[in-house]
């Protein structure tokens, strides 16, 4: 059972559809404002005379693509290419050891008790992908292992995040405040190997470069799964074009890279917290009573 | 009919992204575009600025043949009222688009850096194309002069002896391999100040200037080299915020080396203590295992800075005897109380002269705050000028090379 099914338990058709619309929406918007985000870093460093259009086509053509083919398709290019992302980051991580200042993790507190453990909450949504855990069970082959499958990602997700964040606070006093890939991107044009082994933010950049694209197609593929589940059509292919071109229009709705970084960081991460972390469990914990309630009285 | 309506699609589609990536192809064609090896920044005359681009010439850079013949390289100068404006200006006059990927050097005048630089380091930042590995240099002579006077004297590319005249730092510790980035990190944050390497040039020949208390006293522009290269970077120049605030000599640039932990050895010349009129020469190893403290002591800092180094005895003399035990270790005591006073009077001079944190010792000094706000209260880099130094070295001189007794 997914969350969609929880929630016909709990409330019937109507809000499966409320609950389907809300997610769909959520999945479409964030790909779309990442696929933004991540397009105008792209354009700032390599194409800088093209216009973000292109730019942003690209990566929905490849969307198109991918899921075109079966979703063991891009479940198999992200089982490759995950790894590789993996390894990108570690060897970041390791190649630039020697710039670190360990100390710029003081002072404990940050900037205050209230803006650490309070606001600080907000960067909750840094573990955005958990989403994707409500509508997990049924694709998997052994739902029982749902638990452990959840765990783990969740914990390699994390080691991922600390990591990431680590070289950027303990390389730059200045990038703690704004986003990951330019941060990212600085971090990887400080990796040299003597004379040899020089520029190779090159070689990182396009493996996130083909990270990115299988997260988009794997993010577009639920949205699909999603729509297919709560108006029960038959086939999802014919929805490949209509929901890229979605997340295409959508991302290029911002002006320019402020306002789309401000919808990122004032209007999505609040969104994203009401969605998975609020809504998604208050339908999970409601259930949960429903079927306790169900049981104490079948037992009375 | 649906395949040749797809094909057809897909035909457009991929002509339509082939036309839409020609523009950035054309700018980063490799025939539209100037490489820079080296920027000089310079007081203008008529306009803020005098800038020039050292360029290699074409055909001369990548080449691995023709090992007998140096690279010739150019210098265009330009008058603008900043870097972008000079670029631009240059892209102009060179009918090519300047591009900052292979620039390894950036000179300023110490003029310019007295003014300050902070505009240019945050613009120089901010441009895709540099590498935070650019060397920043101060010249003590006008930039441009700088480059002109730095020709290659064993390598024939000029790009190979940019990239490769930081690494003696490794060996020596005279000079102390500032890069862009590191300018940058140190200019934005609240806890440490930029340095960066001092440069200079002399002019090929020794005079009464030439002569030193001390050999490791010298700096660029110091005539101390008869040569090839009138170039010469020994030594750092120190800055509070973006301005330039004094030098270090080769000696105290030894000692930045030392604390920062970028040295790998050093040599020093040290009172022979069982004759006092003789020097005796080392080669020093630093231990990797240095801590440094840093603790707030009625309100202003109490730094303590604890290392070790082992070392060996180069100079020897009819009547060496370097089996002796008692001999090493009043040799280790000597170069003990050597390096000691090395130490504290360069810490003593970046706090009271320049006021200056170069050290980064206020990175330590963030743990005995709560939060950002309680450390920005302090202010450390006014602060800093109020410290206290202790110095602790152990010295162990293990042996001399070959010959252990004469």
């Amino acid at each position: 059972m997914d969350l969609f099914d929880i929630s016909e338990v709990l409330g019937g058709k109507v809000l499966k559809n409320i609950l389907g619309i809300i997610f769909i929406v959520y999945i479409l918007l964030s790909s779309s404002i990442f696929l933004r985000n991540f397009c105008e870093c792209l354009q700032i460093v390599y194409y800088p005379s093209t216009n973000i259009i292109f730019v942003i086509l690209f990566f929905i053509i490849a969307i198109c693509i991918v899921n075109h083919l079966q979703f063991n398709a891009s479940l198999k290019a992200n089982l490759i290419f995950v790894p590789f992302v993996l390894i990108s980051i570690i060897f970041l991580f390791c190649a630039n050891l020697r710039y670190f200042t360990p100390q710029r993790i003081f002072p404990i507190l940050g900037n205050g008790l209230f803006d650490t453990f309070i606001l600080g909450i907000g960067n909750i949504y840094a573990l955005n992908g958990v989403v994707f855990i409500y509508f997990l069970p049924p694709l998997l082959k052994e739902p029982e292992k749902l638990k452990k499958i959840a765990i783990s990602s969740v914990c390699i997700s994390s080691a991922y995040l600390i990591l990431s964040v680590s070289i950027i606070l303990f390389m730059f006093p200045f990038f703690t405040g704004i986003d990951e890939i330019i941060p990212l991107y600085t971090a990887a044009t400080y990796v040299e190997f003597g004379s040899f082994f020089q520029r190779l933010e090159s070689i990182f950049l396009l493996i996130w470069i083909i990270a990115f694209s299988c997260y988009l197609s794997i993010v577009n593929k639920f949205a699909m799964l999603l729509f297919k589940k709560i108006t029960n059509i038959k086939h999802s292919k014919p929805l490949i074009f209509p929901f890229a071109i979605i997340i295409l229009a959508i991302s290029l709705i911002p002006k320019n890279y402020a306002i789309s970084k401000f919808y990122e960081v004032h209007i999505y991460r609040y969104f994203m917290i009401g969605v998975v972390f609020v809504l998604g469990i208050v339908v999970l914990a409601l259930s949960y009573f429903k079927e306790k309630k169900k049981k104490v009285i079948k037992n009375e | 009919m649906n395949k040749i309506v797809r094909n057809i699609f897909i035909l457009i589609v991929i002509l339509v992204l082939l036309l839409a990536f020609v523009p950035s192809y054309t700018s980063l064609n490799i025939d539209n575009l100037a490489y820079v090896i080296a920027i000089g920044i310079d007081v203008g005359k008529n306009e803020k600025f005098e800038i020039c681009f050292q360029f290699t010439q074409n055909g001369s850079s990548g080449s691995e043949s023709g090992q007998d013949q140096k690279s010739a390289s150019i210098i265009n100068t330009v008058e603008a009222p900043s870097l972008d404006a000079a670029i631009n200006l240059m892209n102009s006059y060179l009918a090519k688009k300047i591009n900052l990927s292979h620039c390894r050097l950036i000179v300023f005048s110490e003029e310019i850096a007295y003014r300050g630089i902070k505009d240019e380091i945050y613009t120089l930042t901010n441009n895709s194309e540099t590498r935070p590995s650019t060397s920043i240099i101060i010249s003590k002579c006008n930039a441009k002069s700088y480059l002109d006077n730095s020709s290659p004297i064993l390598e024939n590319l000029i790009t190979k002896y940019y990239e490769i005249f930081p690494n003696s730092s490794k060996y020596t510790g005279y000079v102390y391999n500032a890069t862009l980035g590191d300018f940058f990190n140190q200019l934005v944050c609240n806890n440490c100040e930029p340095f960066a390497i001092l440069g200079g040039i002399h002019d090929n020949s020794f005079n009464e200037n030439s002569k030193f208390e001390d050999y490791s006293d010298i700096k660029s522009s110091d005539n101390t080299f008869l040569g090839l290269r009138d170039s010469q970077n020994i030594g750092v120049a120190v800055f509070k915020g973006d301005k330039l605030v004094g030098e270090l000599s080769a000696s105290e640039t030894l000692c930045l080396s030392i604390i920062k932990g970028d040295v790998e050895s050093f040599y020093i010349r040290i009172p022979n203590p069982n004759d006092n009129n003789k020097k005796i020469d080392l080669l020093m190893y630093p231990d990797n295992s240095r801590k440094i403290d840093v603790d707030i002591i009625n309100g202003s800092p109490y730094i303590t800075y604890e290392t070790k180094f082992s070392g060996k005895i180069y100079s020897i003399d009819e009547d060496s005897k370097f089996l002796d035990s008692d001999t090493l270790d009043n040799i280790s005591q000597t170069a003990n109380i050597y390096i000691n006073d090395l130490l504290t009077n360069y810490l003593y001079k970046t706090s009271l002269v320049f006021e200056s944190d170069i050290n980064g010792f206020g990175n330590y000094c963030l743990s005995n705050f709560l939060t950002t706000s309680e450390f920005k209260k302090y202010n450390w880099l006014d602060s800093y000028s109020d410290s206290t130094f202790k110095v602790s070295i152990k010295t162990e001189i293990e042996s001399s090379f070959l010959v252990t007794e004469t």
